[in-house]
């Protein structure tokens, strides 16, 4: 049995024919915080659904904290403290209610939960809001109790699903002071998102998920590295020059993918060349109504291994 | 008229809406004259056969879920911004209405047949004929639309889809106090009082003649002005509604 | 907070399990009793529907109580108490059946099943919260009814049995709707079994008594065996075969209900 605090080989998990996750390895170290990327509908949810014991998974293996995720589910679950997505609370409790529920669930006794619960409302600081019905808070407030009520039984593993999603961005600010005031506590944290720059903020090691398998795993500054040459994105004034516009670049760079009505390239050689790619086009007569020149972003990280843009690919809706 | 047309659409496709629209009625006929059939032993009541009373209440009972299926869809248009949609685009306001409306009358025509095909299986009797069978449809068809009508005015005006219970609710006391099982002869006190004024006795009434004799003008005019009454009151509340959404 | 502590020490086994399996049952009961009593619109119509139906009816149907075929009985009113209790009950079991549905779809069930709670006490605690509500319910049923003058003839003991009948009827019927809720995590889906009560109600001697009816109509409403003994405890007085057979019926529908529910649940933990 390995000492991290979680790892999975060969996990997998179909529904029916559908592969929702195929055969994926992931090492998470000790105290660190953890990046799960991915769009919507790459896995992402269902390998956390597994890693938290809610399903089982029909190949592979996976442990938390030490307990095999199907043989001992429920150390596992003594052992972590899981916000899923959504921040599924019933609007008709107050928070105090709830969280006091929550540590009764953990076995803890009635005093001992109410001396805790009045503990986490002040740290995510709702020790004012603690007696009203969840029903009346903001999304932020709802996604603080969540954390919270992840944090009851001092977990020593915390799985934060996109925590982040759907907030106004002072929220999400407060949420990442947040999660790594706990993660300096010593708390691992393995965190899934949808935001490329919740990951590269917050994340020590990430791992981007595509189609079930993990596509890139490592730290987001190394792998940022090897996508390597930086992106330079053209968008000419007048189509009719395509092809030219085309002929021109190939000569700078490989091609990347780009939105409609743009051109990318990898820039080989980097911002130095910039000057010679906008004089060849000037040469050829073609008219540059937009230029930007991209180091490469986690974005280009995810593209380089799957050919598709993620930020292009978020959408609200809940992974299935 | 397109709009009609897309609800009738939607019943065809959902099967958990039509199967209900057919039990339901199916139900009240069997459980109406199954539960209370001794009830004809009380001296004065005016048939021997129970089914002959009960059909009328069964029949309006059933008419008046495609109402409330109307007022539903409403609710879900409106949640989901399609109506909104349709105020801003160049069709006319009354048809937002209308069609609904129209659609019940169409829709009520299922549950009255159901319920006019099961009566006269359990022995029902028409010495009203042609004209008792008809204005059983009319006393039906108008009930439903009615109740249709009441339904969007309270949907539009709470605009939230909770205003179906509330609809529910108060289409179900309005209907219970009436003759619908009992002759108003048997009832005494605040209930004889209460089912006297209240329209519903009147359309039932109007409903129910063909199965119990000859159909005479008496029974037909208070029904059909109330059925005329309540389509126009509940019409012109559920326009105003209509208005307020959009200044 | 300490760095990445083993298991809190609540678990070092110094607490009983089934101490704790205990407690959990209870605050789960609390929270779905809470829950039901914080949204009135999930009680009312369970209070306000029945007492509705059973005025307009007492009032319609007075003069039937005349005809000789009826069952000795002070008024149609005391006829009635039982089947308003029953409706009350078909409106709150129904409504664990919902809760618990809203729960699974919200999500709130994933977060007791990452949790080391019992699991049997997520089960227990919902049905216990209904039955303790619908029991609360007919207790206010039953005072009503008796302000309203209609006596229950089997005292105070006859009233006690009702409510505990309508307790373990409530667990027996909420079985069904948590069955289904498990089964479809749908709240539309359970809310729709709903009228399925209301036939069994119907097709019984709820509303009007047996000996009035005829044909298989009459065989059907007569072999509810749940409402004619309650009745008997209300029009006759007390009776400890009524009791019995009455609570006996009621034990063997809620052995089906929960043995079916229990099946559910442990599909969805397997499959989900």
């Amino acid at each position: 049995m390995t000492t991290h605090p979680i790892s999975a080989h060969g996990l997998e998990r179909s529904f029916g024919t559908l592969v929702a996750v195929d055969g994926i390895d992931l090492e998470v170290e000790e105290g660190e915080i953890f990046g799960f990327l991915g769009p919507n509908g790459a896995g992402k949810s269902t390998t956390v659904r597994m890693l938290v014991t809610l399903l089982k998974p029909t190949g592979g293996t996976a442990s938390v904290a030490g307990y095999d995720v199907v043989e001992q589910p429920n150390m596992v679950r003594r052992s972590i403290g899981v916000a899923l997505q959504d921040a599924a609370i019933d609007p008709l409790m107050t928070g105090n209610e709830l969280l006091k529920l929550q540590a009764i669930l953990h076995g803890l006794g009635s005093r001992e939960a109410t001396r805790r619960s009045g503990e986490l409302l002040e740290r995510v600081g709702l020790t004012k809001a603690g007696n009203r019905r969840v029903g009346t808070y903001s999304g932020g407030m709802r996604r603080r109790l969540d954390l919270a009520l992840a944090l009851i039984h001092n977990p020593s593993v915390l799985f934060l699903d996109e925590p982040t999603t759907g907030l106004d961005p002072t929220s999400r600010l407060s949420m990442w002071e947040e999660v790594r005031a706990l993660n300096k506590e010593g708390t691992t944290v393995f965190l899934t998102t949808q935001y490329l720059e919740e990951a590269d903020q917050l994340a020590g090691r990430i791992a981007i998920i595509d189609g079930g398998r993990i596509v890139r795993q490592g730290d987001p500054a190394v792998l940022k590295d090897e996508v390597g040459d930086p992106t330079l994105r053209i968008e000419i004034g007048d189509s009719i020059m395509l092809d030219t516009a085309k002929a021109v670049l190939t000569t700078f760079g490989e091609w990347r993918p780009a939105r409609d009505g743009r051109l990318a390239i990898g820039l080989e050689g980097g911002a130095k060349r910039m000057a010679d790619v906008v004089r060849s086009l000037d040469a050829q007569g073609v008219p540059v109504a937009h230029i930007e020149l991209d180091t490469p972003s986690l974005d280009d990280v995810f593209s380089d291994a799957t050919g598709r843009r993620l930020e292009g690919a978020m959408v609200d809706d809940e992974e299935s | 008229m397109w709009m009609t047309r897309r609800n009738l659409t939607r019943v065809v496709r959902m099967p958990s809406i039509i199967i209900p629209m057919a039990i339901m009625p199916l139900f009240f006929v069997v459980a109406f004259t199954g539960s209370f059939s001794g009830i004809t032993e009380v001296p004065g009541f005016p048939t021997r056969q129970v089914i002959n009373w009960v059909a009328a209440y069964a029949l309006i009972q059933g008419a008046s879920f495609a109402g409330l299926g109307a007022a539903g869809s409403m609710a879900t248009d409106l949640d989901d911004g399609f109506i909104d949609r349709l105020l801003l685009s160049p069709i006319r306001r009354s048809s937002i209405l209308v069609a609904p409306l129209l659609y019940t009358a169409i829709r009520a025509l299922i549950p009255i047949t159901i319920v006019m095909v099961a009566s006269a299986m359990s022995g029902a009797a028409m010495p009203g004929g042609v004209l008792g069978v008809t204005l059983a449809y009319v006393a039906g068809v108008g009930g439903g639309v009615v109740i249709g009508a009441f339904g969007l005015a309270v949907v539009l005006r709470m605009n939230d889809i909770r205003a179906m219970s509330v609809v529910q609710t108060l289409a179900f006391v309005v209907m219970f106090p009436s003759i619908g099982q009992v002759p108003l002869v048997l009832l005494s006190g605040w209930m004889h009082w209460v089912a006297r004024i209240n329209p519903v006795t009147n359309i039932l009434r109007m409903a129910r003649q063909g199965f119990l004799g000859p159909v005479t003008w008496a029974d037909t005019w208070p029904g059909l002005l109330a059925l005329a009454i309540g389509t126009v009151v509940f019409g012109a509340w559920a326009g105003y509604e209509l208005e307020r959404r959009n200044p | 907070m300490t760095a990445a502590v083993g298991l809190p020490s609540t678990f070092d086994g110094s607490r009983h399990r089934f101490r704790v399996t205990l407690e959990q049952g209870f605050a789960l009961a609390k929270r779905s009793v809470l829950s039901t009593w914080r949204s009135p619109a999930a009680w009312v119509p369970g209070l306000v529907l029945p007492l509705m139906i059973a005025a307009v009816y007492s009032a319609q149907f007075a003069m039937a109580t005349q005809l000789p075929q009826f069952p000795p009985v002070d008024s149609f009113l005391q006829y009635m108490l039982p089947a308003s209790v029953l409706q009350s009950i078909a409106f709150g079991a129904g409504n664990a059946g919902t809760d618990l549905a809203t729960d699974i779809e919200n999500g709130f069930f994933d977060r007791l099943m990452a949790s080391p709670v019992a699991r049997q006490s997520v089960l227990v605690g919902r049905i216990m919260g209904a039955a303790v509500f619908s029991g609360f319910e007919s207790l206010v049923l039953v005072l009503v009814f008796l302000a309203f003058g209609a006596p229950v003839k089997g005292g105070v003991g006859g009233v006690i049995a009702i409510i505990f009948i309508a307790g373990l009827l409530a667990i027996a019927v909420g079985g069904f709707g948590v069955a289904v809720a498990l089964r479809t995590g749908s709240p539309e889906a359970t809310q729709s079994m709903f009228p399925l009560t209301f036939v069994f109600l119907f097709m019984s001697s709820a509303f009007f008594p047996t000996e009035l009816m005829n044909g298989w109509y009459q065989q059907v409403a007569q072999s509810n065996f749940i409402i004619d003994p309650t009745r008997r405890l209300v029009i006759y007085g007390w009776s400890w075969t009524d009791l019995l057979q009455a609570v006996a019926v009621t034990l063997a529908v809620a052995a089906v209900s929960l043995s079916w529910s229990y099946r559910m649940y442990l599909r969805r933990l397997e499959v989900k």
